[in-house]
Protein backbone atom coordinates (compact mmCIF):
# COMPACT_ATOMS: atom_id res chain seq x y z
CA UNK A 1 0.00 0.00 0.00
CA UNK A 2 1.77 3.61 -0.99
CA UNK A 3 1.07 6.19 1.32
CA UNK A 4 0.92 8.68 -1.52
CA UNK A 5 -3.27 9.60 -1.99
CA UNK A 6 -4.54 8.28 -5.04
CA UNK A 7 -7.00 10.91 -5.94
CA UNK A 8 -6.88 14.44 -4.58
CA UNK A 9 -8.93 17.32 -5.31
CA UNK A 10 -8.14 21.27 -4.41
CA UNK A 11 -10.58 23.81 -4.52
CA UNK A 12 -11.72 21.52 -7.48
CA UNK A 13 -14.99 22.89 -9.19
CA UNK A 14 -17.57 22.65 -11.99
CA UNK A 15 -20.02 25.02 -13.40
CA UNK A 16 -23.33 23.65 -15.48
CA UNK A 17 -24.83 27.09 -16.66
CA UNK A 18 -25.77 28.40 -13.12
CA UNK A 19 -25.65 25.42 -11.56
CA UNK A 20 -22.43 24.84 -9.07
CA UNK A 21 -22.02 20.77 -9.41
CA UNK A 22 -18.50 20.94 -7.54
CA UNK A 23 -17.94 23.61 -5.13
CA UNK A 24 -14.21 23.75 -4.38
CA UNK A 25 -13.61 20.41 -3.32
CA UNK A 26 -10.79 19.33 -1.33
CA UNK A 27 -9.96 15.82 -1.20
CA UNK A 28 -7.99 13.09 -0.80
CA UNK A 29 -8.03 9.32 -1.20
CA UNK A 30 -5.93 7.12 0.15
CA UNK A 31 -3.97 4.01 -1.67
CA UNK A 32 -5.92 0.45 -1.85
CA UNK A 33 -8.60 -0.50 -0.08
CA UNK A 34 -12.34 0.05 -0.76
CA UNK A 35 -13.34 3.57 -1.35
CA UNK A 36 -17.14 4.72 -0.68
CA UNK A 37 -18.56 7.61 -2.48
CA UNK A 38 -21.85 8.81 -1.22
CA UNK A 39 -24.28 11.91 -1.72
CA UNK A 40 -27.97 12.41 -2.41
CA UNK A 41 -28.54 12.64 -6.66
CA UNK A 42 -26.85 15.98 -7.99
CA UNK A 43 -24.58 15.95 -4.97
CA UNK A 44 -21.62 16.29 -7.93
CA UNK A 45 -20.44 12.40 -7.50
CA UNK A 46 -20.91 11.59 -11.07
CA UNK A 47 -19.17 14.96 -11.86
CA UNK A 48 -16.10 14.25 -9.84
CA UNK A 49 -15.96 10.26 -11.45
CA UNK A 50 -16.23 12.32 -14.87
CA UNK A 51 -13.81 14.88 -14.07
CA UNK A 52 -11.10 12.27 -12.48
CA UNK A 53 -11.56 10.42 -16.15
CA UNK A 54 -10.83 13.03 -18.24
CA UNK A 55 -14.52 13.28 -19.78
CA UNK A 56 -14.92 16.56 -18.77
CA UNK A 57 -12.61 19.36 -17.29
CA UNK A 58 -13.46 21.36 -14.35
CA UNK A 59 -14.37 24.86 -14.41
CA UNK A 60 -11.40 25.72 -11.50
CA UNK A 61 -9.12 24.34 -9.05
CA UNK A 62 -7.45 20.81 -9.80
CA UNK A 63 -7.13 17.20 -9.20
CA UNK A 64 -5.05 14.77 -9.61
CA UNK A 65 -5.08 10.57 -9.95
CA UNK A 66 -2.29 8.36 -9.73
CA UNK A 67 -0.22 11.25 -8.59
CA UNK A 68 -1.03 13.06 -12.02
CA UNK A 69 -3.35 15.84 -13.41
CA UNK A 70 -6.60 15.28 -14.59
CA UNK A 71 -5.19 17.72 -17.69
CA UNK A 72 -3.54 14.88 -18.99
CA UNK A 73 -5.91 12.03 -18.59
CA UNK A 74 -3.80 9.65 -21.29
CA UNK A 75 -0.73 9.07 -18.48
CA UNK A 76 -3.17 7.44 -16.39
CA UNK A 77 -5.64 6.38 -18.72
CA UNK A 78 -4.35 2.62 -18.64
CA UNK A 79 -4.02 2.07 -14.86
CA UNK A 80 -7.91 2.64 -14.24
CA UNK A 81 -10.89 0.75 -15.21
CA UNK A 82 -14.43 2.62 -15.04
CA UNK A 83 -17.89 1.30 -15.02
CA UNK A 84 -20.05 4.69 -15.29
CA UNK A 85 -23.72 4.73 -14.82
CA UNK A 86 -25.19 1.66 -16.10
CA UNK A 87 -22.64 -0.53 -18.80
CA UNK A 88 -22.51 0.43 -22.11
CA UNK A 89 -21.90 -2.04 -24.73
CA UNK A 90 -23.21 -2.84 -28.97
CA UNK A 91 -26.17 -4.84 -27.94
CA UNK A 92 -25.62 -6.79 -31.25
CA UNK A 93 -22.40 -7.86 -30.36
CA UNK A 94 -21.28 -10.64 -27.92
CA UNK A 95 -20.00 -9.97 -24.72
CA UNK A 96 -16.79 -11.16 -25.90
CA UNK A 97 -16.31 -9.66 -29.22
CA UNK A 98 -17.44 -6.32 -27.06
CA UNK A 99 -14.58 -7.17 -24.74
CA UNK A 100 -12.23 -7.73 -27.64
CA UNK A 101 -13.06 -4.17 -28.87
CA UNK A 102 -12.31 -2.68 -25.80
CA UNK A 103 -8.88 -4.70 -25.47
CA UNK A 104 -7.70 -3.88 -28.75
CA UNK A 105 -8.62 0.33 -28.14
CA UNK A 106 -6.20 -0.45 -24.94
CA UNK A 107 -3.17 -2.21 -26.57
CA UNK A 108 -4.10 -5.66 -24.35
CA UNK A 109 -3.54 -9.17 -25.19
CA UNK A 110 -6.61 -11.52 -25.65
CA UNK A 111 -5.98 -13.43 -23.16
CA UNK A 112 -7.39 -10.65 -20.49
CA UNK A 113 -10.49 -11.07 -22.07
CA UNK A 114 -11.10 -14.74 -20.90
CA UNK A 115 -9.84 -13.95 -17.43
CA UNK A 116 -12.25 -11.18 -16.29
CA UNK A 117 -15.08 -13.05 -18.39
CA UNK A 118 -14.13 -15.84 -15.72
CA UNK A 119 -13.49 -13.50 -12.90
CA UNK A 120 -17.25 -12.02 -13.74
CA UNK A 121 -18.93 -15.20 -13.85
CA UNK A 122 -20.11 -14.83 -17.62
CA UNK A 123 -17.27 -17.77 -19.53
CA UNK A 124 -20.33 -19.43 -20.41
CA UNK A 125 -22.66 -16.90 -21.84
CA UNK A 126 -19.46 -15.01 -24.22
CA UNK A 127 -20.91 -15.65 -26.97
CA UNK A 128 -24.35 -14.50 -26.71
CA UNK A 129 -25.11 -11.14 -28.16
CA UNK A 130 -25.50 -8.41 -25.06
CA UNK A 131 -29.08 -7.46 -26.22
CA UNK A 132 -30.33 -11.02 -24.99
CA UNK A 133 -28.50 -10.25 -21.21
CA UNK A 134 -30.03 -9.51 -18.51
CA UNK A 135 -29.49 -5.64 -16.42
CA UNK A 136 -27.23 -8.07 -13.94
CA UNK A 137 -25.41 -9.81 -16.83
CA UNK A 138 -24.74 -6.35 -18.38
CA UNK A 139 -23.70 -5.35 -15.27
CA UNK A 140 -21.30 -7.75 -14.60
CA UNK A 141 -19.95 -7.35 -18.00
CA UNK A 142 -19.55 -3.72 -17.40
CA UNK A 143 -17.42 -4.62 -14.42
CA UNK A 144 -15.85 -7.41 -16.96
CA UNK A 145 -14.37 -3.98 -18.95
CA UNK A 146 -13.59 -2.01 -16.09
CA UNK A 147 -11.34 -4.95 -14.84
CA UNK A 148 -10.04 -5.87 -18.46
CA UNK A 149 -6.60 -3.61 -18.10
CA UNK A 150 -6.05 -5.14 -14.29
CA UNK A 151 -5.90 -1.84 -12.96
CA UNK A 152 -4.80 -0.11 -10.07
CA UNK A 153 -7.66 1.95 -9.73
CA UNK A 154 -10.63 0.76 -10.45
CA UNK A 155 -13.97 3.57 -10.25
CA UNK A 156 -17.53 1.77 -10.39
CA UNK A 157 -20.85 3.79 -10.26
CA UNK A 158 -23.21 1.52 -8.95
CA UNK A 159 -21.62 -1.59 -9.49
CA UNK A 160 -24.19 -3.69 -7.80
CA UNK A 161 -27.38 -2.05 -9.82
CA UNK A 162 -29.31 -4.60 -11.22
CA UNK A 163 -27.77 -7.31 -9.54
CA UNK A 164 -29.98 -10.25 -7.77
CA UNK A 165 -29.32 -10.61 -3.99
CA UNK A 166 -26.84 -13.68 -4.75
CA UNK A 167 -24.93 -11.56 -7.75
CA UNK A 168 -24.94 -8.97 -4.95
CA UNK A 169 -23.28 -10.67 -2.30
CA UNK A 170 -20.51 -12.13 -5.24
CA UNK A 171 -19.77 -8.54 -6.37
CA UNK A 172 -19.28 -7.23 -2.62
CA UNK A 173 -16.75 -10.53 -2.93
CA UNK A 174 -15.41 -9.24 -5.43
CA UNK A 175 -15.04 -5.59 -4.66
CA UNK A 176 -13.32 -6.78 -1.21
CA UNK A 177 -10.95 -8.91 -2.81
CA UNK A 178 -9.68 -6.14 -4.67
CA UNK A 179 -8.99 -3.77 -2.71
CA UNK A 180 -7.62 -6.29 -0.20
CA UNK A 181 -5.14 -7.27 -3.32
CA UNK A 182 -4.06 -3.96 -2.98
CA UNK A 183 -5.93 -2.06 -5.65
CA UNK A 184 -7.73 0.86 -4.96
CA UNK A 185 -11.53 0.81 -5.45
CA UNK A 186 -13.89 3.65 -5.30
CA UNK A 187 -17.21 2.96 -5.75
CA UNK A 188 -20.63 5.17 -5.94
CA UNK A 189 -23.59 3.97 -4.86
CA UNK A 190 -27.02 4.78 -3.67
CA UNK A 191 -27.17 1.40 -1.69
CA UNK A 192 -26.17 2.29 1.61
CA UNK A 193 -25.80 -1.20 2.73
CA UNK A 194 -23.62 -2.22 0.06
CA UNK A 195 -21.12 0.82 0.95
CA UNK A 196 -21.26 -0.03 4.40
CA UNK A 197 -20.82 -3.60 3.86
CA UNK A 198 -17.79 -2.93 1.66
CA UNK A 199 -16.01 -0.09 2.00
CA UNK A 200 -13.15 0.81 4.03
CA UNK A 201 -13.20 4.67 3.69
CA UNK A 202 -15.76 6.84 2.82
CA UNK A 203 -16.46 10.12 1.22
CA UNK A 204 -19.82 12.05 1.73
CA UNK A 205 -20.65 15.51 -0.56
CA UNK A 206 -23.78 16.86 -0.63
CA UNK A 207 -24.13 19.71 -3.15
CA UNK A 208 -20.43 19.67 -4.66
CA UNK A 209 -19.00 20.20 -1.03
CA UNK A 210 -17.44 17.52 1.21
CA UNK A 211 -18.91 16.87 4.17
CA UNK A 212 -17.01 13.53 5.27
CA UNK A 213 -13.84 12.14 4.35
CA UNK A 214 -12.44 9.45 6.77
CA UNK A 215 -12.12 6.12 7.51
CA UNK A 216 -15.55 4.13 7.38
CA UNK A 217 -14.99 2.99 11.35
CA UNK A 218 -14.89 7.31 11.82
CA UNK A 219 -17.89 7.54 10.74
CA UNK A 220 -19.49 4.33 12.36
CA UNK A 221 -18.72 6.04 15.41
CA UNK A 222 -21.09 8.58 15.08
CA UNK A 223 -23.55 6.24 15.17
CA UNK A 224 -26.01 6.40 18.51
CA UNK A 225 -28.25 4.23 20.18
CA UNK A 226 -32.08 4.66 19.65
CA UNK A 227 -34.93 3.06 21.16
CA UNK A 228 -37.87 1.69 18.71
CA UNK A 229 -41.37 1.36 20.64
CA UNK A 230 -44.45 0.07 19.34
CA UNK A 231 -47.87 0.30 21.51
CA UNK A 232 -50.10 -3.01 21.86
CA UNK A 233 -53.22 -0.64 20.46
CA UNK A 234 -52.38 0.98 16.96
CA UNK A 235 -54.97 3.58 18.14
CA UNK A 236 -52.38 4.90 21.23
CA UNK A 237 -49.09 5.50 19.05
CA UNK A 238 -50.41 9.21 18.80
CA UNK A 239 -51.21 9.81 22.65
CA UNK A 240 -47.36 8.29 23.48
CA UNK A 241 -46.05 10.53 20.71
CA UNK A 242 -47.47 13.39 22.81
CA UNK A 243 -46.90 12.25 26.05
CA UNK A 244 -42.98 11.70 25.44
CA UNK A 245 -42.56 14.77 23.33
CA UNK A 246 -44.25 16.42 26.52
CA UNK A 247 -41.92 14.82 28.90
CA UNK A 248 -38.84 16.19 26.74
CA UNK A 249 -37.85 12.96 24.54
CA UNK A 250 -36.96 12.73 21.12
CA UNK A 251 -39.29 11.13 19.25
CA UNK A 252 -39.65 10.34 15.48
CA UNK A 253 -42.63 8.44 14.04
CA UNK A 254 -40.67 5.77 11.76
CA UNK A 255 -43.14 3.25 9.66
CA UNK A 256 -45.07 1.37 12.30
CA UNK A 257 -42.94 2.58 15.27
CA UNK A 258 -41.65 5.19 17.15
CA UNK A 259 -38.25 6.19 17.19
CA UNK A 260 -36.66 7.08 20.27
CA UNK A 261 -33.43 9.20 20.67
CA UNK A 262 -31.81 7.18 23.74
CA UNK A 263 -29.47 4.33 24.69
CA UNK A 264 -30.35 1.12 26.83
CA UNK A 265 -29.88 2.69 30.09
CA UNK A 266 -32.87 5.00 29.43
CA UNK A 267 -35.09 1.86 28.62
CA UNK A 268 -36.88 1.26 31.35
CA UNK A 269 -37.26 5.20 31.58
CA UNK A 270 -39.17 4.85 28.39
CA UNK A 271 -41.05 2.18 29.44
CA UNK A 272 -42.06 3.38 33.08
CA UNK A 273 -43.32 6.59 30.85
CA UNK A 274 -45.28 4.99 28.77
CA UNK A 275 -46.90 3.24 31.64
CA UNK A 276 -47.70 6.59 33.91
CA UNK A 277 -49.25 7.48 30.49
CA UNK A 278 -51.51 4.30 30.95
CA UNK A 279 -49.77 2.63 28.16
CA UNK A 280 -48.48 -0.84 27.45
CA UNK A 281 -45.72 -1.34 25.00
CA UNK A 282 -46.10 -4.29 22.79
CA UNK A 283 -42.08 -3.95 21.51
CA UNK A 284 -39.06 -2.39 22.49
CA UNK A 285 -36.19 -2.83 20.80
CA UNK A 286 -32.54 -0.46 21.33
CA UNK A 287 -30.87 -0.80 18.58
CA UNK A 288 -28.13 1.36 16.90
CA UNK A 289 -28.45 3.63 14.13
CA UNK A 290 -26.96 2.27 10.35
CA UNK A 291 -24.78 4.39 7.55
CA UNK A 292 -28.55 4.91 5.99
CA UNK A 293 -29.65 7.22 9.08
CA UNK A 294 -26.17 8.53 9.37
CA UNK A 295 -26.24 9.52 5.79
CA UNK A 296 -29.69 11.07 5.83
CA UNK A 297 -28.89 13.04 9.10
CA UNK A 298 -25.67 14.42 7.33
CA UNK A 299 -26.93 15.11 4.06
CA UNK A 300 -30.95 15.39 4.40
CA UNK A 301 -33.62 13.25 4.49
CA UNK A 302 -35.69 13.90 1.43
CA UNK A 303 -34.88 14.91 -2.36
CA UNK A 304 -37.79 18.03 -1.53
CA UNK A 305 -35.43 18.79 1.28
CA UNK A 306 -32.62 18.47 -1.17
CA UNK A 307 -33.85 20.50 -4.06
CA UNK A 308 -34.98 23.22 -1.21
CA UNK A 309 -31.41 23.06 -0.20
CA UNK A 310 -29.87 23.26 -3.29
CA UNK A 311 -32.19 26.04 -4.65
CA UNK A 312 -31.59 28.34 -1.54
CA UNK A 313 -27.67 27.58 -2.06
CA UNK A 314 -28.03 28.63 -6.15
CA UNK A 315 -29.88 31.76 -4.66
CA UNK A 316 -33.08 31.07 -6.09
CA UNK A 317 -35.53 30.95 -3.01
CA UNK A 318 -35.21 34.00 -0.56
CA UNK B 1 -2.87 4.47 -33.72
CA UNK B 2 -3.71 0.45 -35.06
CA UNK B 3 -5.85 -0.12 -31.37
CA UNK B 4 -8.33 2.30 -32.08
CA UNK B 5 -8.77 1.19 -35.54
CA UNK B 6 -8.66 -2.29 -34.91
CA UNK B 7 -11.40 -1.57 -32.04
CA UNK B 8 -13.45 0.08 -34.24
CA UNK B 9 -13.12 -2.74 -36.66
CA UNK B 10 -13.74 -5.04 -34.00
CA UNK B 11 -17.23 -3.09 -33.35
CA UNK B 12 -18.18 -2.60 -37.47
CA UNK B 13 -18.60 -6.11 -37.19
CA UNK B 14 -22.14 -5.95 -36.34
CA UNK B 15 -24.25 -8.48 -38.52
CA UNK B 16 -27.37 -6.57 -39.06
CA UNK B 17 -25.17 -3.23 -39.32
CA UNK B 18 -23.11 -4.89 -42.69
CA UNK B 19 -26.47 -6.30 -43.61
CA UNK B 20 -28.29 -2.78 -44.00
CA UNK B 21 -25.16 -1.06 -45.19
CA UNK B 22 -24.34 -3.39 -48.15
CA UNK B 23 -27.42 -4.45 -48.72
CA UNK B 24 -29.14 -0.68 -49.50
CA UNK B 25 -26.10 -0.47 -51.59
CA UNK B 26 -26.59 -3.79 -53.54
CA UNK B 27 -30.73 -3.14 -53.93
CA UNK B 28 -29.70 0.60 -55.00
CA UNK B 29 -27.10 -0.22 -57.55
CA UNK B 30 -29.88 -3.08 -58.97
CA UNK B 31 -32.65 -0.56 -59.02
CA UNK B 32 -30.60 2.20 -60.83
CA UNK B 33 -29.34 -0.50 -63.57
CA UNK B 34 -32.58 -1.34 -64.05
CA UNK B 35 -34.74 1.94 -64.29
CA UNK B 36 -31.15 3.55 -65.87
CA UNK B 37 -31.74 1.14 -68.36
CA UNK B 38 -35.20 1.09 -69.38
CA UNK B 39 -35.02 5.01 -69.38
CA UNK B 40 -32.15 5.52 -71.62
CA UNK B 41 -33.51 3.28 -74.45
CA UNK B 42 -36.65 4.85 -73.97
CA UNK B 43 -34.87 7.94 -75.22
CA UNK B 44 -35.71 9.82 -71.69
CA UNK B 45 -33.96 13.22 -70.88
CA UNK B 46 -32.90 14.20 -66.78
CA UNK B 47 -35.15 17.16 -66.39
CA UNK B 48 -32.64 20.05 -65.02
CA UNK B 49 -32.11 20.01 -61.38
CA UNK B 50 -33.14 16.66 -60.96
CA UNK B 51 -32.29 15.35 -57.13
CA UNK B 52 -30.38 12.19 -56.13
CA UNK B 53 -29.71 10.97 -59.51
CA UNK B 54 -28.50 11.56 -62.99
CA UNK B 55 -28.66 9.39 -66.18
CA UNK B 56 -26.51 9.02 -68.90
CA UNK B 57 -27.02 9.78 -72.39
CA UNK B 58 -27.98 6.60 -74.56
CA UNK B 59 -24.18 7.66 -76.63
CA UNK B 60 -22.62 7.29 -73.24
CA UNK B 61 -24.36 4.01 -71.91
CA UNK B 62 -23.03 2.38 -75.42
CA UNK B 63 -19.56 3.69 -75.40
CA UNK B 64 -17.12 1.71 -72.98
CA UNK B 65 -17.50 3.29 -69.39
CA UNK B 66 -21.09 2.77 -70.14
CA UNK B 67 -20.51 -0.58 -67.85
CA UNK B 68 -19.89 1.40 -65.32
CA UNK B 69 -22.82 4.24 -65.53
CA UNK B 70 -25.16 2.83 -62.69
CA UNK B 71 -22.47 3.79 -60.52
CA UNK B 72 -21.87 7.72 -61.38
CA UNK B 73 -25.86 7.61 -62.05
CA UNK B 74 -26.80 6.84 -58.50
CA UNK B 75 -23.95 8.44 -56.79
CA UNK B 76 -26.26 11.03 -54.49
CA UNK B 77 -27.96 7.67 -53.64
CA UNK B 78 -25.06 5.52 -52.50
CA UNK B 79 -23.87 8.96 -50.70
CA UNK B 80 -27.24 9.57 -48.75
CA UNK B 81 -26.80 5.83 -47.50
CA UNK B 82 -22.83 6.27 -46.58
CA UNK B 83 -23.84 9.23 -45.27
CA UNK B 84 -26.45 7.44 -42.93
CA UNK B 85 -24.16 4.53 -41.74
CA UNK B 86 -21.39 6.82 -41.02
CA UNK B 87 -23.78 9.12 -38.96
CA UNK B 88 -25.42 5.87 -36.97
CA UNK B 89 -21.68 4.31 -36.37
CA UNK B 90 -20.91 8.04 -34.75
CA UNK B 91 -23.97 8.83 -33.12
CA UNK B 92 -24.81 4.88 -31.75
CA UNK B 93 -21.53 5.86 -29.60
CA UNK B 94 -23.07 8.86 -27.77
CA UNK B 95 -26.74 7.25 -27.53
CA UNK B 96 -25.49 3.48 -26.47
CA UNK B 97 -22.97 5.61 -23.37
CA UNK B 98 -20.02 3.91 -24.77
CA UNK B 99 -18.36 7.04 -25.45
CA UNK B 100 -17.76 7.31 -22.06
CA UNK B 101 -15.81 4.37 -22.40
CA UNK B 102 -13.76 4.79 -24.86
CA UNK B 103 -13.01 8.19 -23.91
CA UNK B 104 -11.83 7.06 -20.74
CA UNK B 105 -9.99 4.01 -22.22
CA UNK B 106 -7.81 6.50 -24.81
CA UNK B 107 -8.38 10.04 -23.57
CA UNK B 108 -6.68 11.32 -27.02
CA UNK B 109 -9.98 11.80 -28.38
CA UNK B 110 -8.49 13.12 -31.51
CA UNK B 111 -6.93 9.27 -31.94
CA UNK B 112 -10.59 7.61 -31.84
CA UNK B 113 -12.17 10.11 -33.91
CA UNK B 114 -9.21 8.96 -36.28
CA UNK B 115 -9.85 4.94 -35.97
CA UNK B 116 -13.15 5.69 -36.81
CA UNK B 117 -12.66 7.33 -39.67
CA UNK B 118 -10.02 5.23 -41.15
CA UNK B 119 -12.67 1.57 -40.81
CA UNK B 120 -15.36 3.49 -41.90
CA UNK B 121 -13.38 4.29 -45.22
CA UNK B 122 -12.60 0.74 -45.09
CA UNK B 123 -16.60 -0.26 -44.80
CA UNK B 124 -16.17 2.21 -47.53
CA UNK B 125 -14.22 0.48 -49.71
CA UNK B 126 -16.26 -2.84 -49.41
CA UNK B 127 -19.95 -0.95 -49.72
CA UNK B 128 -18.17 0.15 -52.79
CA UNK B 129 -16.92 -3.07 -54.13
CA UNK B 130 -20.50 -4.37 -53.33
CA UNK B 131 -22.26 -1.49 -55.38
CA UNK B 132 -19.44 -2.74 -58.14
CA UNK B 133 -20.26 -6.18 -58.12
CA UNK B 134 -23.84 -5.56 -57.95
CA UNK B 135 -23.42 -3.07 -60.99
CA UNK B 136 -21.71 -5.41 -63.61
CA UNK B 137 -24.33 -8.09 -62.31
CA UNK B 138 -27.34 -6.49 -63.16
CA UNK B 139 -26.56 -4.16 -65.99
CA UNK B 140 -25.63 -6.41 -68.74
CA UNK B 141 -28.77 -8.41 -68.67
CA UNK B 142 -30.92 -4.93 -68.32
CA UNK B 143 -28.87 -3.63 -71.29
CA UNK B 144 -29.57 -6.73 -73.84
CA UNK B 145 -32.72 -6.97 -72.86
CA UNK B 146 -33.56 -2.70 -73.34
CA UNK B 147 -31.35 -3.54 -76.76
CA UNK B 148 -28.68 -0.94 -75.72
CA UNK B 149 -25.00 -2.26 -77.67
CA UNK B 150 -22.77 -3.35 -75.16
CA UNK B 151 -20.36 -4.31 -77.88
CA UNK B 152 -17.76 -1.16 -76.34
CA UNK B 153 -18.03 -2.44 -72.75
CA UNK B 154 -14.93 -4.68 -72.57
CA UNK B 155 -12.98 -2.46 -73.72
CA UNK B 156 -10.28 -0.98 -70.93
CA UNK B 157 -12.09 -3.07 -68.26
CA UNK B 158 -9.86 -2.52 -65.86
CA UNK B 159 -9.25 1.28 -66.25
CA UNK B 160 -13.22 1.54 -66.75
CA UNK B 161 -14.08 -0.68 -63.41
CA UNK B 162 -11.18 0.73 -61.58
CA UNK B 163 -11.95 4.34 -62.26
CA UNK B 164 -15.27 4.14 -61.87
CA UNK B 165 -14.84 2.52 -58.39
CA UNK B 166 -12.28 4.87 -57.36
CA UNK B 167 -14.44 7.95 -58.47
CA UNK B 168 -17.34 6.27 -56.34
CA UNK B 169 -15.18 5.46 -53.40
CA UNK B 170 -13.85 9.19 -53.09
CA UNK B 171 -17.19 10.78 -53.51
CA UNK B 172 -19.01 8.19 -50.63
CA UNK B 173 -15.99 8.88 -48.56
CA UNK B 174 -16.74 12.58 -48.26
CA UNK B 175 -20.17 11.92 -47.76
CA UNK B 176 -19.49 9.77 -44.90
CA UNK B 177 -17.21 12.51 -43.58
CA UNK B 178 -20.34 15.06 -43.88
CA UNK B 179 -22.58 11.98 -41.94
CA UNK B 180 -20.07 11.88 -39.11
CA UNK B 181 -19.62 15.86 -39.05
CA UNK B 182 -23.14 16.16 -38.90
CA UNK B 183 -23.49 13.29 -35.84
CA UNK B 184 -20.51 14.56 -33.87
CA UNK B 185 -22.27 17.74 -33.98
CA UNK B 186 -25.96 16.66 -33.17
CA UNK B 187 -24.98 13.15 -31.17
CA UNK B 188 -27.90 12.05 -32.94
CA UNK B 189 -28.01 9.87 -36.05
CA UNK B 190 -31.53 10.44 -36.82
CA UNK B 191 -30.50 14.16 -37.15
CA UNK B 192 -27.61 13.50 -39.31
CA UNK B 193 -29.48 11.43 -41.70
CA UNK B 194 -32.34 14.27 -42.20
CA UNK B 195 -29.85 16.99 -42.87
CA UNK B 196 -28.55 15.24 -45.44
CA UNK B 197 -31.26 14.12 -46.68
CA UNK B 198 -32.74 17.30 -46.67
CA UNK B 199 -29.53 19.18 -48.26
CA UNK B 200 -29.30 17.13 -51.15
CA UNK B 201 -33.38 16.23 -51.91
CA UNK B 202 -34.04 19.74 -51.22
CA UNK B 203 -32.11 22.70 -50.51
CA UNK B 204 -29.22 21.75 -53.01
CA UNK B 205 -32.05 20.84 -55.49
CA UNK B 206 -34.21 24.39 -54.64
CA UNK B 207 -30.38 26.69 -55.06
CA UNK B 208 -30.25 24.87 -58.62
CA UNK B 209 -33.01 26.11 -59.46
CA UNK B 210 -31.60 29.83 -59.15
CA UNK B 211 -30.17 30.94 -62.12
CA UNK B 212 -28.50 33.52 -60.91
CA UNK B 213 -26.93 31.66 -58.35
CA UNK B 214 -23.55 29.54 -59.28
CA UNK B 215 -24.26 25.88 -58.16
CA UNK B 216 -21.59 24.46 -59.53
CA UNK B 217 -19.79 24.04 -55.69
CA UNK B 218 -22.63 23.00 -54.04
CA UNK B 219 -21.61 19.71 -51.91
CA UNK B 220 -24.46 17.27 -54.31
CA UNK B 221 -23.16 18.52 -57.34
CA UNK B 222 -19.29 18.25 -56.28
CA UNK B 223 -19.49 15.04 -55.14
CA UNK B 224 -21.53 14.18 -58.20
CA UNK B 225 -19.03 15.52 -60.27
CA UNK B 226 -16.15 13.38 -58.52
CA UNK B 227 -18.11 10.71 -58.69
CA UNK B 228 -18.79 10.35 -62.67
CA UNK B 229 -15.28 11.91 -63.24
CA UNK B 230 -16.12 14.97 -63.81
CA UNK B 231 -18.59 16.69 -65.81
CA UNK B 232 -19.20 19.77 -68.63
CA UNK B 233 -19.33 21.91 -65.45
CA UNK B 234 -17.46 21.16 -62.81
CA UNK B 235 -13.82 19.40 -63.86
CA UNK B 236 -12.02 16.25 -62.21
CA UNK B 237 -9.70 18.23 -60.75
CA UNK B 238 -11.95 20.91 -59.53
CA UNK B 239 -14.38 18.24 -57.93
CA UNK B 240 -11.50 16.75 -55.97
CA UNK B 241 -10.14 19.93 -54.78
CA UNK B 242 -13.47 21.07 -53.83
CA UNK B 243 -14.19 17.46 -52.08
CA UNK B 244 -10.86 17.46 -50.70
CA UNK B 245 -11.81 21.04 -49.31
CA UNK B 246 -15.09 19.97 -47.93
CA UNK B 247 -13.33 16.87 -46.03
CA UNK B 248 -10.72 18.54 -44.46
CA UNK B 249 -13.34 21.31 -43.29
CA UNK B 250 -15.51 18.30 -42.17
CA UNK B 251 -13.03 16.73 -40.27
CA UNK B 252 -11.53 19.56 -38.69
CA UNK B 253 -14.76 20.76 -37.22
CA UNK B 254 -15.83 17.32 -35.92
CA UNK B 255 -12.19 16.84 -34.83
CA UNK B 256 -12.03 20.41 -32.91
CA UNK B 257 -16.02 19.63 -31.57
CA UNK B 258 -15.00 16.14 -30.38
CA UNK B 259 -11.52 16.55 -28.60
CA UNK B 260 -12.96 20.01 -26.69
CA UNK B 261 -16.73 19.48 -25.41
CA UNK B 262 -17.54 17.47 -22.87
CA UNK B 263 -18.30 13.86 -22.41
CA UNK B 264 -21.59 13.93 -20.38
CA UNK B 265 -23.65 11.40 -22.50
Amino acid sequence: MSDSPIVTTTELTRRFGPITALDRLTVELPSAGVIGLVGPNGSGKSTLIRILLGLIRPSGGGATVLGTSTGTPQTYASRVGVLIESPAFIPALSARTNLVSLARLRHLPLERVDAVLAQVGLAGRDREPVKRFSLGMKQRLGIAAALLSDPELLILDEPTNGLDPAGIVEIRELLRDLGRNGRTVIVSSHQLSEIEAVCDHLVVIRFGKLIFSGPMAEMMSRTREHIDIATEHAADMARLEAALVAAGWAVTAVDDVLRVAAGAARAADLNRAATAAGITLSRLVVAQDNLEEIFLEMTGRVDGELANGRAAVEGKVA
Amino acid sequence: MLGPIRSELTRLRQPRLLVIWFGLMALFALMINTIMVRFVSGGGSMPPGAPGVAFPTLADMESASGLMAGLAAASNMFGIVTLSLWAVVTAGDYGSGLIRLLVAAEPRRWRLLAGKVVALLIGTAAATTVAAIVNVVAIMPAAQAAGISTAAWGTDLVEVVGGAWLNLYLALCAWGVLGLVIATLARSAAVAIAVGVGYVLVVESMVKMLKDVPSDWLLGTTLGAVAKGGTDAVSYGTAITLAFGYVVLGLVIAGAVFVRRDVTD
